[in-house]
């Protein structure tokens, strides 16, 4: 592999290589048991986006023993070992340290045939680009951190970050699909811009059909937004051109940094319906089309 | 006036410091003082969604917003999307000195808009020899047809702005023009955005 991408490709023979990647992070919910779900379902993301097939994991964790109880790393192992049987990845092992901080995660391997790795930079014009998960995942933390978001909220926001990206990267495997990557820290503008960045491409995005919390909406109002996303906007924002009627908290969300967030595909426009009726299906409800590929400059116009 | 000192808390804190003494005090005017960009937008925009006007002011590392109750009161619910686009300076290079640089026509000078076609060419050109000092470049009225895909100045404007200069671009003209979609550099703003760029300006310059 030439250029970074979500994963590192191995190629053992001619139709196999190996796909590798690892991700660790501290908590970001309260419920030890939700946050192995989600950091395991995170740190298998990356080969889905990839194209390839998890086959084995291995446990990173950082616990800090003297002021935690045993029984709260019990529970976090078991929710990462949850997501790993229903992606039917076999545990294999792991290390733990002894941290001040709590951190978990996963270093996973996977499988790939070498002619079907897919990066993020190979889209293509002509191509509309979808995406899996709603966003405001952030925003929405932040409000629940502030102690102003409902049990209810909670919970729906959980169930998304915990949700494997396996069906989505099931689904895409019947289409022809150019490149994908999947929606983490750097926002949903940081990781398109990084689709474009190199590709030749460019990409229109309307704001309008974007999957969105809508109490993310009302809290980045608010100013509900996690330092993250300034950083995020700061970094990418001479590569993005945000109409003026945009509203700002739609435009906040873009740079919200997304945790386990879903996955962008590109397909050709042919086959972009049928490949969002296969989502619908597999019940990854919340999946939309959100635009279009488009010739260079290498930039991004939403409207 | 109601004060609070936010310095050295962290998002969301500073947020829910300003929600309380507005939901208890229910201060005409408050001012909160802050130690970064990120607590900074998010209490300016937390008060001006609860019906405060609001200004941010720097003074030394502190940030200073400073929130005034408009007519009608605190409003309960989430109110109207914010216009407070507070400027990011820390990303770009330092400057001696804060020159703004204000176009308002596609061309230089009156007499002949060929000739002043080529003026402001060359002047955008030649705009980088200010080095540093250059610090925001904004662009308003017929000025902004200079800022879409296929302008003669497309090229330069792209090469400063790599190089960290601000470009700021007014929304309400590129609307005017129907040119919204074509622009191709700098950022699109608003009126408050400008007239605050020239109040932190050293000096403005108007072509």
């Amino acid at each position: 592999m030439g250029e970074p991408d979500d994963a590192g490709v191995y190629q053992i023979s001619e139709d196999l290589a190996l796909i590798q990647t690892l991700d660790f992070f501290t908590p970001i919910v309260d419920d030890p048991y939700a946050f192995g779900q989600i950091a395991a379902a995170n740190s298998l993301s990356d080969v889905y986006a990839m194209g390839g097939v998890p086959k084995t994991a291995m446990n990173i964790v950082c616990f800090p023993l003297e002021q935690m109880d045993i029984s709260v790393l019990r529970e976090i192992l078991r929710g990462g070992l949850d997501k790993m049987i229903e992606a039917e990845v076999a545990l294999v092992g792991g290390h733990s340290v002894e941290d001040k901080e709590l951190k978990y995660g996963l270093s996973v391997t996977g499988f790939i045939h070498p002619k079907k790795v897919l990066t993020k930079r190979d889209i293509k014009p002509g191509s509309m680009l979808i995406l899996t998960k709603p966003l405001g995942t952030g925003i929405i933390n932040t409000a629940i951190k502030a102690g102003l978001a409902s049990e209810e909220l909670s919970q729906k926001v959980i169930h998304v970050m915990a949700q494997l990206n396996r069906y989505a990267g099931e689904a895409m495997a019947d289409f022809p699909v150019n490149a994908c990557t999947d929606i983490t820290g750097f926002g949903l503008a940081g990781h398109l811009a990084e689709m474009v960045s190199g590709s030749g491409a460019g990409m229109r995005i309307d704001s309008k059909s974007l999957p969105v919390f809508t109490e993310a909406l009302e809290f980045a109002t608010m100013g509900l937004i996690p330092a993250g996303a300034y950083k995020n906007r700061k970094f990418r924002e001479s590569m993005l051109h945000i109409s003026s009627d945009v509203f700002l908290a739609l435009a906040d969300i873009l740079f919200d940094p997304q945790t386990s967030g879903g996955l962008a595909i590109s397909v050709d426009k042919s086959h972009a319906e049928q490949l969002l009726n296969s989502l619908h299906k597999k019940g990854i409800e919340w999946a939309r089309i959100i635009g279009e590929i488009t010739t260079g400059p290498e930039r991004i116009w939403v409207q | 006036m109601k004060e609070i000192d936010a310095r050295g808390l962290s998002c969301p804190a500073p947020v829910l410091l300003t929600k309380n003494t507005i939901e208890t005090d229910k201060p005409g005017q408050i001012r909160i003082i802050l130690d970064n960009e990120a607590s900074g937008q998010n209490v300016s925009r937390f008060l001006s969604s609860k019906n405060f006007s609001v200004t941010l002011d720097k003074q030394g590392n502190d940030l200073i917003v400073t929130g005034t109750i408009q007519e009608g009161g605190i409003s309960k619910g989430e109110g109207a999307p914010v216009i407070c686009d507070i400027s990011q300076e820390d990303h770009l290079p330092k400057h001696d000195k804060k020159i703004m640089v204000m176009i308002s026509s596609s061309c230089m000078g009156r007499g002949d808009d060929e000739l002043g076609a080529k003026l402001v060419f060359n002047f955008i050109k030649t705009l980088k020899e200010m080095g540093n000092d250059l610090w925001r470049l904004v662009f308003v009225n017929s000025g902004v047809k200079l800022t879409i895909e296929k302008a003669q100045t497309i090229e330069d404007l792209e090469e400063l702005q790599t190089h960290g200069l601000k470009i700021l671009v007014c929304g309400t003209c590129l609307d005017h023009f129907k040119l919204l979609e074509k622009k191709r550099v700098g950022e699109t703003t608003n009126m408050l955005d400008i007239v605050t760029s020239m109040q932190l300006a050293d000096k403005v310059i108007n072509i």
